[in-house]
């Protein structure tokens, strides 16, 4: 039992992960490319440690170090993709405004 | 463990389509594929740790997290000011 739910975690990572480099290959901007490698930096990584945590036990060695992975990469992918996003703006307008009232005209 | 093996194995064939992009592609779009090559890398040697039964390996992913991270920022600073 545990090893087909070992299987079908393992597939979800992969193909969040393979979905990821999808849509980075067929989006035409940077940011709709940063935009869809959410999944990948979620799904992927809670998934896969999570077939090791039931492969190996959650207090184990093992166990542990891939629970602690899976917490990086959750918490500083989505600080990466501010910082990547920010760039990619500043690039793209010059400087970085401040969007702040609804009545500014719209940027085109 | 032939389960791990064949998702590492995906997954390192998942990176090469990044690789070829990085090189083609405008600079910001390539940080991004290399954020995502870096996440890739580290899932690979947390499956490949799994797979071979070798404890210290885990390590190899815990710092892979911790270098791609400081990596992509530093590019990214670099992008928006300076390249």
């Amino acid at each position: 039992m545990s090893d087909a739910i070992v299987w079908v975690l393992l597939s979800i990572g992969v193909a969040a992960q393979l979905s990821g480099v999808l849509g980075i290959l067929v989006a035409r901007s940077v940011f709709d490319r940063l935009h869809l490698t959410g999944p990948a930096s979620i799904f992927g990584p809670s998934c896969l440690a999570l077939a090791v945590v039931i492969d190996e036990g959650p207090f184990s060695q093992a166990g542990l170090k891939s629970l602690l992975v899976a917490l990086l990469l959750l918490t500083l992918s989505p600080v990466l993709v501010h910082a990547t996003a920010r760039a990619a703006y500043v690039r793209e307008h010059g400087r970085l405004e401040r969007l702040s009232h609804a009545t500014e005209e719209p940027r085109p | 463990m032939t389960a791990y093996f064949a998702a590492a194995t995906a997954l390192l064939a998942g990176l090469a389509p990044l690789i070829v992009f990085s090189v083609r592609a405008s600079p910001a779009d390539g940080l991004v594929a290399l954020n995502l090559g870096g996440t890739i890398a580290t899932l690979v040697l947390l499956l490949l740790a799994e797979a071979t039964q070798r404890q210290p390996f885990f390590d190899l992913a815990v710092v892979s997290a911790v270098l791609s991270f400081a990596g992509g920022l530093a590019y990214a600073r670099f992008l928006e000011r300076w390249l």
